[in-house]
């Protein structure tokens, strides 16, 4: 027996997903442990002993440890990161502290923002005294201006030893354009300060723009001593316990990277959860030949959106955490406050509002039973008949659907004058429509229309609540994937390996001018280098021959300060190449911005070039055996008018056989989630334990 | 625009009836779905701006301003960027509202920049379309950005020499410039044409257009989905939320009047001082503005037009007494003006105004957010927050003539919006907060500017001894050194106001932030390697003139107000400071008495030498004892400013019971009061020579009570009149 194990490690829960040789897959789900480590042995423990087998035995039969894990970001919003000094160019010590002016008002919401007394609560990721400024200084143009004053770096250098400093980060003024200074200081570095991890910003993030490109580097730095420690002891007790396969990273742009090929660069695997549940939706579409993807994932605190067009996830490369600007190329998955934790809350006009606040896991809602008084969009699903009191969580926890419906009564419906059950249906509007609000800024804003879109809902939440997403959209169906409260652990066990990176390449033409020779040159240079820059890691990584690459460039009109990435056509990057990429931008900006938006007459600029190359893994095997939705009796159940609940069937099931069918008005109650198909829908569940929901027409 | 969506019918913009809605269908599930849909599409109007626009003001200053109107005008929901900019649309729709002349149909977009119509001056192109529902218009969208230039005597439209607005940028009263959703080609040029960068202007209008089509596109939708009565109420219910709140958070402050003035120095012809002078009255849910005590117009383009002093209101109000609610009309709702014609913040056509924003629209917010801020001293549930005065000033570097690439070139440095904010009353302020009334501005990455401008940074950091001295200390501003890259010469424009006033007041005995100083640096550097020169120090506004790639332009502005008197200051948090080289160690002692010892406070010596300068503050420790109040502290006018009673009635007291006033808040007349002609140098404040400060000690303790700048020969004014009596009641 083998097996393909994808595990993420979440704030609560490190979740397991296994498939075994035979095609069947099962979650797991354990506490996340302080260290991360025991709590991915725990669920390894759980994996082997539902297998029947030991823990060495199934460590010896794994085929593929995909992992994806949020501990080096906690480790930089908690400051717990290593002691990191950073070398700047005489002159700009203070990158950090001035943050560009958006440290101060970064991951401040929409009221938040406008109340200065909120600021100053993010303080720089490097402290300004370890902050070292060198003597040296590259133009725009890649001109060395003022040449690296050696001694003095070896002076600054040798003053930092009492520090005691783990990791240096050396970002420079143009080093993307000239990095010479960057690598001499390297040297300079290991020398004088021999052991320390050491991060270059032109390798890091590559990008011309120092308060990003420093962030990102000192955040890689002061990552890099702790995720290679964790990665190496996760490797070596593994190794140990008799696995023989590598642990292979979810990287923040989506694709797996084996730890050898990462530990340079920490922060590629920032975000890497909520990457992989995107990638998970990416595998599963691939299955069932969903190339548009809408992928939700709605939890106790956050609703997380990616998308998926044309078999790619939508990238984004600029990034808040801490405060401070990280540019990574990333999936881009963007979250508001809204799960089922929100607390629903009259305001002082008399208005509904509901979240951001979230009553998170303790008190949790009042249907917890925790002592949480504050009605929560839970306790609405509750009184509204979507959950089943005795069992949630496949049972393991009682809710008291009278706290619930105390707890709505008294802070919501009372005070606006509103029933009970218009106060719960009021709540869960409120949210939806909150959710519906996100996908449109993910969709309609960015020129695509959702209606192309398959929807998949992930998470506790998002199955119960995915069927008035989908109308609010136009769609009229959606997805409940197998492994929806593990998406991002299936994810890391269903990805291709990926490598990215990017290359500045600056040309400016104005209207009517065909880029030269030079300029040409000038960005096959870049793509070249990037190009070379992925064989080689994919290679490392263990890619076979056939890479897959994806180029792109970024590209605006001249005077623009925002850009769009767009895809460049196969083959050689030439004046016509160029002059089809200027056109392909022009479409997809009139695509965002509407007819009359674009100006020809302004030129263009391209300012960077990007490579990806995935090599692809051979999928796991998924052949679902599953079982039969069993009957589990009827409840009345609110579904678009609060005053005529509807008698509603529910089923059971912990696995869906292939082709099940079940007409709505139902429920079917997962160990995890609730899947609500309202009254004309239908559902049926597929080859791989999906299930998928029709609205009626 | 899709041509198919045109109403031929010409319409009068209000005709929508307002009988015709039914608010009981507007539950407040529903109000919530609407209200949350508008402000996601004013947020959607936002990036749409963003992302299509060429100019720095605009992506990473967040100069411009989009939002969604009723059909009166009234704004409803907005983006927070520069809010002094709230009125402005709403003023112009009120203007093809009421001008017959003006057709308004479907996909029709007006553009306009006219000052005494409702622009803050021209360089602040704004347009909006109509929304319409059938036959009616439902609501407006409204987009307006600054752009560099617009045409006049001089590069960038601000010409110091104006001396009336017919030398400066064009002014466009109000045209339609997409008619039914075709756009007239011949308006763009015309309007382009004026301009000495057509290009980056078309770029910024096109913007415009796409931020009006993204708003029309969405509102259309959601008044698809609920009708168009239902949007419309909730609308104006937003509007009335917002009003209904700020009524209850003046309810909740004192009743009184809160005088505060701020100056401004040179109208671009002489070096005169104007003041911008505000009393805030309040009373119950009512707050009344009345600057009557502002100068007489300037002959220079300093002036703003009442259109200013309106975005100058609105932009005060929101962000000090309107933090925590949706920012729309109904924030101002309860607010008053009153400004008689042909002040310097009413100045009567044809004024010169270029520089509005920058002066007396800046320097009108000052005051007015320092009076509010007085008012928030004195009360119980918001004196935490009070603070004095963030950013006081916006200098201007300019630069004009032909690029790197060859290519005429303009820009608008943005840099200096990286001043200090203002300490609050319970902590410092932060570095580099830059304006409260804009509160996401940004300035752009070095690398980004010197790639696409022709700038060479010699250093962008954090200045020294910026921050205003106070037991709370005010944040450092930035300072810049730059000479040009990749060109030999450019055409530099240098102006500013807060040289020689220090516009970021401190509050509660917190001194000021530093004034601005430009410095130039003739030969001074050589292929962009520093080299050893005199530099000028310039004054307020040295205009126009060429630069060299031998030239540096060195300038530092102005950090945030002080809060409380420094000798106060935990002398642990100075070491800190000095460690952090925020301030000198030279200021350290002078300012906040504290001594080094190898970089480290001396506790005992510190102590020795703050007991010294406050008895060096006074003469002599005051000891009367007939002028000591035995009772405890009832209430508080404001730090440092305790209320007392005793058989006499209520008193003003110090914390150490000194008596200063009896019966009534005039408190200064039992204050001890110093006047100077310049601030001790450690503050780095340079005062004009119309100026002066007075700094007000507790007579037995020498502690400072209040810092106060003002005019050389007129005694500062009592700032704080309030019954003592329902002061105490409220509190």
């Amino acid at each position: 027996m083998s097996y393909f194990v994808g595990t993420d490690v979440g704030g609560t829960f490190t979740d397991l997903w296994v498939a075994e040789s035979a095609g069947g897959a099962r979650v797991f789900k354990t506490p996340t442990t302080k260290d991360v480590l025991g709590g991915v042995i725990d669920g390894m423990r759980l994996a082997a002993e539902a297998y029947g087998v030991s823990f060495e035995q199934f460590c010896k039969g794994v085929e593929r440890f995909g992992h994806g894990t949020t501990v080096g970001l906690n480790a930089l919003l908690t400051g717990n990161a290593a002691k990191t000094a950073i070398l700047t160019t005489t002159g700009f010590a203070d990158t950090l502290e001035i943050g560009r002016m958006r440290r101060h008002t970064s991951g401040l919401n929409e009221i938040e923002a406008t109340d200065s007394f909120l600021r100053g609560r993010n303080k720089p990721l490097v402290p300004r005294h370890l902050v070292i400024e060198i003597d040296e200084r590259v133009d725009a143009n890649g001109k060395i201006i003022t040449s690296l004053d050696e001694a003095q770096a070896r002076a600054a250098l040798a003053a930092l030893k009492p520090q005691s400093i783990e990791a240096v980060a050396v970002c420079t003024l143009f080093a993307t354009v000239n990095p010479v200074h960057e690598k001499r200081l390297r040297e300079i570095v290991a020398s004088v300060l021999p052991g320390v991890f050491i991060s270059l910003s032109h390798e890091i993030s590559p990008n011309v723009g120092e308060y990003a490109r420093m962030s990102t580097t000192a955040a890689n730095a002061a990552l890099g001593p702790l995720a290679g420690r964790y990665l190496s002891k996760l490797e070596s007790t593994l190794r140990e316990a008799g696995m023989a396969c590598p642990v292979l990273m979810m990287t923040c742009a989506g694709g797996v990277l084996p730890t050898s090929v990462l530990n340079d660069r920490p922060a590629y695997a920032l975000f890497s959860g909520p990457a992989a549940g995107v990638v998970g939706s990416l595998a599963m579409g691939a299955r069932i030949g969903a190339v548009n993807v809408l992928t939700t994932d709605i939890g106790g605190t956050s609703f997380d959106v990616g998308v998926i067009a044309n078999g790619r996830p939508v990238m984004r490369s600029d990034v808040s955490v801490a405060g401070a600007d990280i540019r990574v190329h990333s999936i881009d998955v963007d979250s508001i406050g809204a799960g089922g934790g929100s607390i629903a809350s009259v305001t002082p006009a008399g208005g509904l509002q509901v979240g951001p606040g979230s009553a998170g896991a303790n008190p949790g809602p009042a249907c917890y039973g925790r002592g949480g008084l504050e009605p929560t969009a839970t306790d609405a699903d509750l009184v509204l008949g979507v959950l089943n009191p005795a069992n949630f969580i496949g049972g393991r926890m009682t809710l008291d659907i009278e706290a619930a419906r105390r707890a709505i009564n008294e802070r919501v419906a009372k005070p606006l004058g509103l029933g009970l059950m218009e106060a719960a249906w009021g709540i869960r509007k409120i949210l939806d429509s909150r959710m519906a609000d996100l996908l449109r800024r993910m969709t309609i804003e960015r020129g695509y229309d959702p209606r192309d879109f398959t929807l998949f809902a992930n998470g506790g939440a998002g199955p119960s609540h995915a069927w008035v997403l989908a109308a609010e959209l136009g769609l009229n169906s959606f997805v409940v994937p197998a492994a929806a409260t593990a998406q991002s652990a299936f994810g890391t066990a269903n990805s291709d390996l990926a490598f990215t990176t990017e290359r500045p390449a600056y040309v400016r033409l104005q209207a009517g001018r065909a880029a030269n020779e030079a300029e040409i040159a000038r960005v096959v240079a870049g793509l070249d280098d990037a190009l070379r820059d992925v064989r080689a890691n994919l290679a490392a990584a263990g890619a076979g021959a056939n890479v897959r690459i994806d180029r792109s460039a970024a590209i605006r009109f001249r005077g623009q300060t925002h850009h769009l990435d767009v895809p460049l056509d196969e083959g050689a990057f030439d004046a016509a190449a160029f002059k089809a990429a200027t056109r392909k931008f022009g479409g997809m900006y009139d695509a965002m911005f509407g007819h009359g938006a674009a100006y020809s007459g302004a030129g263009h600029e391209l300012l960077a070039v990007r490579a990806t190359g995935t090599g692809s893994l051979p999928p796991p095997p998924l052949k679902m055996s599953g079982d039969a939705l069993v009957a589990a009796g009827h409840r009345s159940v609110v579904f678009d008018d609060p005053a005529k609940a509807v008698e509603t069937r529910i089923w059971r099931t912990t696995f869906p056989a292939p082709d099940a069918r079940v007409d709505g008005p139902c429920i079917i109650e997962f160990p995890g989630q609730s899947a609500v198909v309202p009254p004309g829908g239908k559902a049926r569940a597929d080859d791989f334990g999906n299930l998928h929901i029709e609205l009626a027409p | 625009m899709n041509p198919a969506n045109i109403s031929e019918t010409a319409l009068n913009p209000q005709a929508l009836n307002p009988q015709a809605l039914n608010p009981q269908a507007l539950n407040p599930i529903v109000f919530e779905v609407i209200r949350n849909r508008l402000v996601a599409i004013t947020e959607e109007m936002r990036v749409a701006l963003q992302s299509v626009s060429g100019s720095p003001t605009v992506t990473e200053a967040s100069d411009f301003f989009t939002g969604l109107f009723l059909p009166d005008g009234s704004v409803a929901s907005m983006g927070f960027q520069v809010a002094y900019q709230a009125p402005v649309c709403g003023a112009f729709i009120r203007h093809i509202a009421h001008k017959s002349k003006h057709v308004v149909r479907d996909g029709d977009m007006f553009i306009g920049n006219d000052p005494y119509i409702g622009a803050l001056h021209q360089n602040d192109v704004q347009m909006v379309g109509p929304i319409f529902a059938g036959n009616a218009i439902v609501a407006w969208a409204g987009v307006e950005a600054h752009e560099t230039d617009v045409g006049g005597m001089d590069f960038a439209s601000w010409s110091p020499k104006a001396r009336e607005v017919f030398q400066e940028g064009a002014r466009i009263p109000c045209v339609k410039l997409v008619d039914r959703g075709e756009m007239r080609d011949d308006v763009l040029e015309m309007i382009t044409t004026a301009s000495r960068l057509p290009g980056p202007l078309e770029l910024d209008i096109r913007a415009f257009i796409a931020t009006l089509n993204v708003a029309r596109a969405r509102v259309t939708e959601l008044v698809g989905r609920y009708g168009p009565a239902m949007v419309t109420h909730a609308i104006e219910r937003m509007i009335e939320t917002s009003a209904s709140r700020m009524r209850a958070r003046l309810k909740e402050l004192p009743d009184g009047a809160f005088h505060a003035s701020d100056f401004l120095e040179h109208d671009g012809h002489a070096n005169v001082l104007y003041k911008l002078d505000v009393v805030a009255t309040k009373k119950g849910e009512k707050l009344t503005l009345d600057f009557s005590g502002s100068s007489k117009q300037a002959p220079g383009f300093v002036n703003c037009t009442r259109s200013g002093l309106m975005g100058a209101v609105t932009g005060s109000v929101m962000p000090t007494l309107g933090f925590d609610m949706q920012w729309n009309e109904g924030v101002v709702a309860p607010v008053e003006v009153v400004a008689p014609e042909g002040l310097v913040c009413t100045a009567k056509f044809p004024a010169p105004v270029g520089s509005a924003t920058v002066e007396a629209i800046w320097v009108t917010g000052n005051a007015i957010m320092l009076a509010l801020n007085k008012m928030l001293a004195a009360s119980r549930k918001y004196a935490h927050r009070a603070q004095g005065v963030n950013d006081g000033a916006m200098a201007t570097f300019n630069l004009g003539g032909v690029n790197q690439f060859g290519e005429p070139f303009g820009l608008h440095l943005m840099d200096p919006l990286a001043g200090g904010s203002a300490a609050f009353a319970v902590k410092d302020g932060v570095n580099c907060g830059g304006p409260i009334t804009s509160p996401i501005s940004a300035i752009a990455d070095v690398e980004k500017n010197e790639q696409v401008v022709p700038l060479f940074y010699l250093h962008r950091r954090l200045s020294r001894d910026t921050g205003g001295a106070g037991k709370f200390r005010g944040g450092l501003c930035a300072e810049v050194a730059l000479t040009l890259g990749g060109i030999e010469r450019a055409q530099a424009l240098v102006m500013t106001h807060g040289a020689e006033a220090p516009n970021s007041a401190g509050l509660g005995g917190g001194w000021p932030g530093s004034t601005i100083v430009q410095t130039f640096g003739r030969g001074a550097v050589d292929r962009g390697r520093a080299k050893k020169a005199d530099y000028e120090t310039f004054g307020p506004k040295p205009g126009l003139m060429t630069m060299t790639s031998g030239d540096v332009f060195a300038v530092s502005w102005q950090g945030g107000g002080g809060f409380g008197d420094p000798l106060e200051r935990d002398v642990a948090a100075v070491g800190n400071d000095v460690a952090a080289n925020a301030v000198s160690p030279r200021a350290a002692r002078e300012i906040y008495g504290v001594v080094l010892d190898d970089g480290r406070p001396d506790h005992a010596a510190s102590k020795a030498l703050r007991d010294n300068m406050r008895r060096e503050r006074v003469g002599a420790f005051a000891t009367d004892a007939a002028r000591i109040c035995a009772g405890e502290p009832i209430g508080a006018l404001g730090p440092s400013l305790e209320i007392r009673r005793d058989a006499h009635g209520l008193h003003v007291t110090t914390p150490a019971g000194y008596i200063l006033s009896t019966g009534h808040s005039r408190w200064r007349e039992g204050g001890l009061g110093r006047s100077m002609k310049q601030a001790p140098a450690a503050h780095r404040i340079l005062l004009h020579e119309d100026l002066e400060a007075t700094a007000w000690y507790c007579p037995a303790t020498g502690l400072q009570l209040a810092v106060d700048f003002h005019e050389i020969g007129r005694p500062p004014a009592h700032d704080v009149i309030v019954d003592l009596e329902a002061l105490v009641q409220a509190q």
